[in-house]
């Protein structure tokens, strides 16, 4: 094969060159660019941003979608926040806690979707409105402010231009990475999304797939709340509010099929850069932040484009 | 050593009864060959056994006791083992993760590759030692992914396998090998039920046959050895129902309305020349994977084409979309799966046949009235005798063949002229079937001219006027149909015979 067919195969080529090019072109035009705390601030809103993108990535693997990562979100964000201001818990037990919500939250998804044998789509889209309203009663819109110094202080130090909150998407991604490549509930999951009749006749459950799908989704939904949390200093019932879009955006851009199995955690990771540079550009430019969400809808289109025109050329569409 | 009894089993799906008191005994160590045309039910037989259809009366028994697999899985716990029609494997994931899906091999938890690669290579290494276990699966040709789909069904090591239709696409060099692995597995205790459609096969292989027809066993069982060639074929067809060829015939074979020069296509379609002429049916046959569905789909715009030309009615012409083909050059076209690519089955009978003609319809607001919609399909729904309660009925509660005559209304209502039939009475009960081929030979005598593409050998010497044979993407013969069974399969099959034997790696 010769070697410009083999890079077009490999779905994050052309993002790695966009981020190149784009900080290249950004430093040039920018002095404040390459500064230290202008790249901590990148880095800090990619942090909750990729475990977005990972929370609705699991759910496309396996041919699925989580309308309701977003809603999710808000509620593990308060429950994160009420459990450690209301009832006085240690961080150390509010995080499990608060996953192990996210991740009951998917059980549901997954169970409903399972069970009743309806799209995910519209299960999710009725449980987000569940979440939230479940979100809205509590607090009545009432943020919880009260949060441990130790958490505001993760959410805001830094080694260098690294912000601590880092340390989750990457460990995250780690996990994550070898969970799909290397565990068999991984490989299963995709295989469910990729051909669900052959992994069907092959014995899988596919059923308990996409339960598991969607567990995984809401977990990570959940730790995505924790970290907007830290970041925020507070716990928002507004957290999650503009999540969906971003979601899909970064699995997508970052080459996953819609139709179920293949993702890419590079791809996605590479995705969740992009946007990122693209937010910062833009803030450096003196753009209006709402022109971000156009961008953002431009580039879902250009990278389905890219994809499907990727699959043409290289015969595998 | 396991025994499986299938005691009258049936098994009804909308408008057709697929299986009707079916029975078939299969004994360790005997390869049993299940026979049988398109349609006769031998893979919803093969879907029941293996747990993925439950039947709707009858018996399953695993030596002895009752055994009704709830899925897949179940069948596969009890050592049944099964290599179905339909592809099923996963396209992104290895060969080597193909073969083992179900039980990946780990080593503290992560999929071990290394034990991936060295397990799928023995079982894969049986057949064929040129397929690499380490790549994608999309990379093979049709042949090595029938070849993977086999070897995948081998390695559950099972007492009982099933094999439908598995030397469809491969080669005859790795069919010998498939035999003589099938033997081996037979002398080790196994029990095998082979369906194939190639007589010479199941003459060289089989120790005993059953014989389905319509959902109902023509023959329980019968020792091969006392079995002839003409017998088994009249067992199959059954004599007083074989298909009714078409009567008075008047092609115009003066005027060309179709024709492909030298096409060549991005999906693989190399030189393919035919002409179809006013008023005619020429048949387009080929095996699985021949690439007979793909030609006319590349002809509709579904592909691009990279040599050669297309011609409709003399002129040079570029399709784009199914839309262009009808407006511009008045060609419809029947889906192989009208229910999933055919039909709108949620909507009614009187919508699916308008859909065509909707912008006719409408209005000069654009609305389209019921009214309207109702005076143009009519006409058609009477002439085709669609059997319906009211044109508001919602296409899917109608039978199999009533859905067919629907899809051919929709382009009778806009007028098309070339109409591209594939397979168009797949799993439609015999009497409906003749329904449709003298459906198919009234249009065209009324002017129609009808490319039919078809992998069933009956019906294809009933009705089509001429019959091209399609194999590996090619045209590989013309025959003149003289409407005899007998001899016109003889001359189709050693078209194909031919070509297999001077590259018998025709598919890579």
């Amino acid at each position: 094969m010769p070697f410009l067919k083999r890079l077009l195969l490999v779905e994050w080529s052309g993002l790695a060159a966009a981020i190149v090019i784009g900080a290249v072109v950004l430093a040039f035009l920018s002095p404040n660019f390459l500064t230290e705390f202008n790249i901590y601030v990148m880095l800090r809103s990619f942090c909750v941003a990729l475990l977005v993108g990972f929370a609705q990535m699991v759910t496309l693997g396996v041919g699925q979608m989580n309308i309701s990562v977003g809603a999710l979100g808000g509620l593990v964000a308060i429950s994160f926040g009420g459990m450690m201001e209301v009832l006085g818990f240690p961080i150390i037990l509010a995080v499990p806690l608060a996953i192990a919500i996210g991740a009951l939250g998917g059980l549901i998804n997954g169970l409903l979707t399972e069970r009743t044998g309806i799209n995910g789509f519209i299960i999710t889209l009725a449980t987000a409105s569940a979440f939230t309203g479940i979100n809205l009663g509590i607090t009545e819109s009432i943020p919880f402010y009260d949060m441990p110094p130790a958490l505001v202080a993760f959410g805001e130090n830094r080694f260098l231009a690294f912000p601590y909150l880092l340390i989750a998407p990457v460990i995250v991604a780690a996990l994550l990475g070898l969970f799909f490549a290397r565990t068999v509930p991984g490989r299963q999951l995709l295989a469910v999304g990729g051909n669900p009749q052959a992994a069907d006749l092959s014995g899988i459950s596919r059923g308990r797939v996409i339960v598991l799908a969607h567990v995984l989704s809401g977990a990570l939904a959940a730790v995505a709340a924790v970290l907007a949390v830290a970041q925020l200093g507070s716990a928002q019932p507004t957290i999650g509010a503009d999540w969906l879009l971003l979601s899909f955006a970064a699995p997508i851009i970052g080459g996953a099929a819609l139709t179920g199995g293949y993702i890419s955690v590079l791809g996605t990771t590479f995705a969740v850069i992009l946007i990122a540079l693209i937010e910062n550009g833009m803030v450096l430019a003196k753009v209006d932040p709402y022109w971000v969400q156009f961008l953002l809808g431009a580039l879902i289109l250009a990278a389905v484009w890219l994809n499907r025109w990727r699959a043409v050329r290289t015969g595998t569409g | 050593m396991t025994t499986l009894t299938i005691e009258s089993v049936s098994k009804a799906f909308p408008g057709v009864q697929a299986l009707d008191g079916v029975s078939l005994d299969l004994r360790p160590g005997e390869i049993h060959a299940l026979m049988g045309e398109n349609g006769a039910g031998k893979s919803t037989l093969i879907k029941i056994i293996t747990g993925l259809y439950r039947p709707d009366g009858g018996r399953v028994l695993l030596d002895g006791k009752p055994a009704e697999f709830a899925s897949p899985r179940a069948a596969l716990a009890a050592g049944i083992s099964a290599v179905h029609q339909e592809r099923n494997l996963i396209p992104r994931f290895s060969v080597g993760e193909n073969i083992l899906l179900e039980r990946l091999p780990t080593q503290s938890g992560l999929v071990d590759y290394d034990t991936i690669n060295r397990e799928a290579r023995r079982y894969l290494d049986l057949l064929d030692r040129g397929i690499d276990t380490r790549v994608e699966v999309r990379t093979l040709s049709v042949a090595q992914m029938q070849i993977v789909e086999i070897a995948k069904a081998l390695s559950l090591e099972a007492k009982i396998l099933l094999m439908d239709e598995p030397t469809a696409s491969i080669t005859e060099h790795e069919t010998a090998a498939l035999f003589a692995l099938l033997k081996r597995l037979r002398a080790d205790g196994v029990a095998i039920v082979f369906v194939s459609h190639k007589l010479e096969e199941v003459f060289a292989i089989a120790d005993r046959v059953t014989v389905l027809r319509d959902g109902k066993n023509a023959a329980i069982g019968e020792p091969m050895a006392a079995m002839t060639r003409d017998r088994l074929v009249s067992l199959m067809i059954g004599r007083e129902e074989r298909i009714a060829v078409l009567g008075e015939r008047s092609a115009d074979l003066a005027t060309t309305v179709l024709e492909a020069r030298d096409l060549s296509t991005s999906i693989g379609h190399r030189e393919v020349s035919f002409a179809l002429h006013r008023g005619e049916i020429l048949g387009l046959y080929g095996l699985v994977g021949a690439g007979r569905s793909e030609l006319a789909k590349a002809i509709l715009g579904g592909a691009v084409v990279t040599g050669g030309e297309l011609r409709v009615a003399g002129r040079p012409v570029r399709i784009r979309d199914m839309h262009e083909a009808l407006t511009k050059y008045r060609i419809g076209y029947i889906s192989e799966d009208r229910k999933a690519e055919g039909l709108i089955l949620m909507h009614s009978v009187r919508k699916n046949i308008a859909i065509t003609i909707w912008q006719k319809l409408a209005d000069a607001i654009g609305l389209i009235g019921n009214g309207a919609e109702t005076r143009a399909v009519e006409p058609f729904v009477r002439r085709l005798e669609i059997r319906t309660p009211t044109l508001g009925q919602v296409v899917g509660n109608l039978s199999g063949g009533n859905q067919q005559k629907v899809s051919i209304a929709k382009w009778l209502a806009a007028n098309a002229e070339i109409l591209i039939v594939d397979e168009p009475t797949v799993g439609i009960d015999i009497k409906t079937k003749t329904d449709i081929h003298e459906l198919l030979g009234e249009i065209s005598r009324a002017g129609v001219s009808i490319l039919l593409i078809s992998s069933d050998m009956p019906e294809m010497v009933a009705v089509a006027d001429r019959i091209l044979v399609m194999h590996g993407f090619r045209i590989v013969g013309e025959v003149a149909n003289d409407h005899t069974y007998e001899t016109a399969s003889k001359a189709i099959m050693s078209r194909i015979h031919a070509v297999e034997d001077k590259e018998p790696a025709a598919a890579e």
